[in-house]
């Protein structure tokens, strides 16, 4: 961290207390961001975007604003602040207003930091011509991106809070086109260098891409819907927004009103992580200065507890579970517990069905019940009795995340992190099998 | 930021043998005051600015932002980004490039009476509690339990400059108001938003756009009508129906299965992995997709539009197009690399969401052309059937073939008059038979302001979708 910056952090908190701050938090994110784009087998253009942030929340008499600048120069700072404090008195006091978390904090000492992503700024260029070069570029089109970020970040807060982080992450999403109707998707994501998988991920979208051409005919009806990780993972991630108390207090979520109640069944525990090994969005303290931790959203199909910064867990009469943004908490890294099916004994289960590997555009008819729709795109397979019979395509899933919650039938051992551009949350998911969802087709 | 700034990494790229190269100094300001059940929450100030440097250096193309604002800083952006367009036009030969654009100076400013900058946090908190004062009443014995309001400011100012002597300046405020409001049916709890499909009320302009939408009459209005509707509403009938649809649906309509895959970039692949790709091939210009009252058009240089512009991220100027005319597809959304591969000028379509994100191809107003008819009229024509007037959930696949709309109010049509509200019926249908089933158009063209998304990383950017009420003949209407 630049030591002109960590300055800047303390004289910005000690001017807002100055100027009758009852609360403030001054968080710095320093942020390098490489990022490779290809299509049609070719490099379309390389990125470097270098960015420093300073967040600051401040309260005054129960008035509360959160303010982001990017202009660092001193006079842009003594400009922000005197704006923020301006801004703030301009307010009315909030009944919801609850104090910044009281520290010193003991925070973890690990971190996910890989000094070769953070360096070496040819990488990702050599990467991905090691996975355009996988494929027989007469029978597939890739696309895709490889990204690597470092981020430091920095938290001083009223509460005694002055701690550090920071972290790296890579990751490659590519979507392989063939000329007969197939295509595959597939993601490696990692914080860690070793973990990387690109030419796996690559040589997986080649296959599943050549495996789905020619799709032929279906019926629209009710399925029995094998979610690979991919798909699991965008599930997952609409439960994990659904946990926020924010969206709970707000009366949007499907998941209000249902605490200690069964949600799903038996086979579904999924905790959030604060920090994991290769949890892309792993950090040692949220934006309020506490020590992020493992908090458990649903045990064995029964809703234990919503995610909380301290203004939701006071309203909720809890804790905090360090998942702060100030002013809505969010999930970090969403982990499904591993269920006791390999690939094969889950695909057996598996009478009349369809296998999914990619979907996207999730969108909700009513939020607060959970009804959506989603479509699957790439590679999709017909499943009957336990066997892949052909390719499909052009189908839409339809339903209720909670009723779908509650029909798991299966859930696999082998378990893989996705991220990508349609789930922004890390998600740690194995495959999971759901009993009778609702495909159709276009008229 | 100074806009020397700007100038000098052009000069540097220059000095470094960059064969092209662009900067954009990009400002935005944004404040969003938020209210949750009638108390605030921490309002939001977020304030972004830096500088964004794309060069085309030894066949490679390379986009490098920083906010460091020194010369130190712009210098070391600079020689980032011509480092990794050398090395990536070495490794595999992209075969990029800009078509040819005549070098423009120009400073543009919406269309703005009272300053955005001058009006501070107590304004918006007001206006915000006294439309949750409007929405916490009853309305019919029905009341929304919960309510969340978000009212956001944002100006935008850029400042653009590139190495063949083009120089734009402009200042765009915005103004946009959305909610999310939950009650209790019969025991069924219920989330809408208004505006309805998660979309928002929202124009350029500066604080007088408050006034312009009258956001007390709209909010009270949209509040009773849907409350009566949620209340009210019956079974909806299936089977294969005459459908009529309000601006609102035809606004999303027109933007998903026909401004998304008109984007050029797109139909050369260049979103494959992220947005995906388009039912349009480069050769398509000509392609009948629809019947002879299909047209829909992109303009960016609507006044008080959300996605107004007079030049675009490139500095071209931006201009209306005409992406289908009877029927048949007239034009796609161009920037300057689509424009350099289809050997044509750009229309002017590149922009960009923020100084760290690079310009692609975007779409800025895209809408159904009004046509001579009542709504009156559409519905006359029908016997039996639905009308559509806005929605809540809809998708549509990566090629924009496969598309969804669930109605939120929507009512039924019997011989040639709106009867009842129906309960969320579904059209799920294919964009040929949406548009070859076009029979006939309103005048009453509306538009919804939203934030469409796209590229990675992803760009946010604001748009206009409108258009006038449509009538399909023979789709076939589903229910949950």
């Amino acid at each position: 961290m630049n030591p002109r910056i960590e300055d800047l952090c303390e004289k910005v908190l000690r001017d807002l207390t100055k100027m009758g701050a009852s609360d403030a938090s001054v968080l710095v994110v320093r942020s390098r961001e490489r990022v490779v784009r290809f299509s049609d087998n070719k490099v379309t253009v390389a990125k470097t975007l270098s960015t420093t942030s300073l967040d600051v929340y401040l309260c005054k008499d129960a008035k509360m604003v959160t303010s982001s600048t990017s202009d660092l120069t001193s006079e842009g700072i003594e400009r922000f602040v005197k704006n923020l404090v301006h801004s703030c008195d301009a307010l009315q006091p909030s009944p919801d207003y609850t104090p910044l978390p009281k520290g010193p904090f003991i925070y973890p000492s690990h971190n996910n930091f890989d000094r070769r992503l953070a360096e070496d700024g040819s990488l990702l260029i050599d990467l991905v011509k090691q996975a355009l070069d996988l494929v027989p570029k007469n029978k597939l089109r890739l696309a895709g991106i490889m990204k690597s970020q470092t981020v430091e970040s920095q938290i001083l807060t009223t509460g005694d809070v002055n701690t550090k982080d920071k972290r790296t992450n890579i990751s490659l999403s590519v979507r392989a086109i063939g000329e007969e109707g197939g295509s595959g998707h597939d993601v490696s994501c990692a914080c860690w260098l070793d973990g990387f998988d690109h030419l796996g991920a690559t040589k997986n979208a080649s296959d599943l891409a050549l495996k789905s051409s020619n799709p032929r005919a279906w019926e629209e009806g009710v399925y029995d819907v094998v979610f690979s990780p991919i798909v699991a993972a965008d599930f997952i991630q609409q439960v994990g927004y659904a946990a926020s108390a924010f969206e709970v207090d707000a009366g949007i979520s499907f998941l209000s009103e249902k605490l200690n109640e069964k949600v799903a069944t038996e086979s579904l525990t999924l905790r959030d992580f604060g920090f994991i090994k290769d949890g892309m969005a792993s950090r040692t303290f949220d934006d309020e200065g506490l020590p992020t931790r493992e908090n458990i959203i649903i045990e064995k199909g029964v809703l234990k507890g919503y995610l909380h910064n301290s203004t939701t867990a006071r309203k909720f009469g809890t804790s905090s579970t360090a998942n702060a943004g100030v002013v809505e908490p969010r999930p970090w890294n969403l982990v499904v517990e591993g269920g006791g099916y390999d690939e094969e004994e889950l695909l057996k289960e598996v009478k009349r069905g369809i296998l999914v590997t990619s979907n996207w555009y999730t969108r909700f008819q009513n939020p607060r019940t959970g009804e959506y729709s989603t479509l699957p795109r790439d590679a999709a397979f017909l499943v009957v009795n336990g066997r892949v019979e052909h390719p499909i395509r052009g189908l839409r899933l339809s339903g209720s995340i909670l009723e779908q919650m509650r029909r798991i039938a299966a859930i696999g051992k082998e378990r893989r992190w996705v991220s990508w551009w349609e789930v922004t949350t890390p998600v740690l998911t194995p495959t999971v099998l759901v009993k009778d969802v609702l495909v159709t087709k276009p008229y | 930021m100074n806009p020397d700034l700007a100038l000098y990494a052009v000069k540097t790229a220059d000095g470094q043998g960059a064969s092209f190269s662009e900067a954009r100094i990009h400002e935005l300001n944004e404040t969003t005051v938020l209210l949750k059940n009638g108390e605030p929450q921490p309002a939001q100030l977020i304030s972004s600015k830096g500088i964004g440097i794309r060069v085309y250096h030894r066949g490679g193309l390379a986009f490098a932002a920083t906010n460091e604002a020194t010369y130190e800083g712009i210098r070391n952006t600079v020689e980032e980004a011509t480092r990794i367009a050398a090395s990536s036009g070495t490794v595999v030969n992209s075969g990029v490039g800009l078509s040819f654009e005549k070098s423009v100076e120009a400073s543009w400013r919406a269309e703005e009476k009272e300053n955005i900058e001058d009006v501070g946090l107590e304004e918006p908190t007001k206006i915000l509690k006294e439309l949750d004062g409007i929405l916490k009443d009853e309305f019919d014995g029905l009341m929304f339990t919960h309510r969340l309001l978000t009212l956001s400011l944002t100006l935008e100012e850029k400042f653009y400059v590139n190495s063949e002597g083009s120089k734009v300046q402009s200042r765009v405020p915005r103004v946009s108001f959305s909610s999310y409001l939950t009650t209790n049916v019969e025991g069924v709890p219920i989330t809408i938003t208004i505006p309805p499909g998660y979309s928002q009320l929202g124009e350029s302009g500066g604080w007088e756009v408050v006034k312009r939408l009258k956001l007390h009459e709209y909010v009270l209005e949209e509040a009773k009508r849907l409350a009566y509707v949620l209340k009210m509403r019956r079974a909806s009938p299936r089977g294969v129906l005459d459908v009529i649809l309000g601006p609102n649906v035809v606004g999303l309509v027109a933007h998903e299965s026909v401004g998304h895959p008109s984007e050029a970039d797109r139909i050369l692949g260049r979103e494959a992995a992220q947005g995906g790709e388009s039912y349009l091939k480069p050769k398509d210009i000509g392609l009948k997709i629809g019947s002879e009252e299909a047209y829909v058009s992109d303009d960016p240089t609507i006044p008080h539009s959300m996605g107004f512009y007079l030049y675009d991220d490139e500095g071209v100027a931006a201009r209306k197009r005409r992406l289908v005319e009877r029927g048949v597809v007239s034009s796609f959304l161009h920037d300057r690399q689509t424009a350099f591969k289809f050997k044509i000028e750009s229309n002017g379509a590149s922009r960009s969401s923020s100084f760290d994100r690079e310009p692609i191809v975007r779409m800025a107003n895209t809408f159904v052309e009004p046509g001579d008819h009542t709504l009156e009229e559409l519905i006359e024509g029908v016997s039996y059937g639905i009308y559509i007037k806005s929605f809540m959930e809809w998708n549509i696949d990566d090629r924009r073939l496969n598309q969804r709309y669930v109605g939120l109010e929507a009512y039924l049509i019997e011989n040639g008059e709106v009867k009842h509200p129906i309960r969320e019926p579904i059209v799920e249908l294919d964009t040929f038979t949406l548009w070859k089933n076009l029979d006939a158009r309103a005048k009453d063209i509306e538009f919804n302001a939203a934030t469409c998304g796209k590229g990675e990383p992803m760009q946010p950017i604001a748009v206009w979708t409108g258009g006038p009420s449509i009538r399909l003949r023979a789709i076939k209407v589903e229910a949950r």
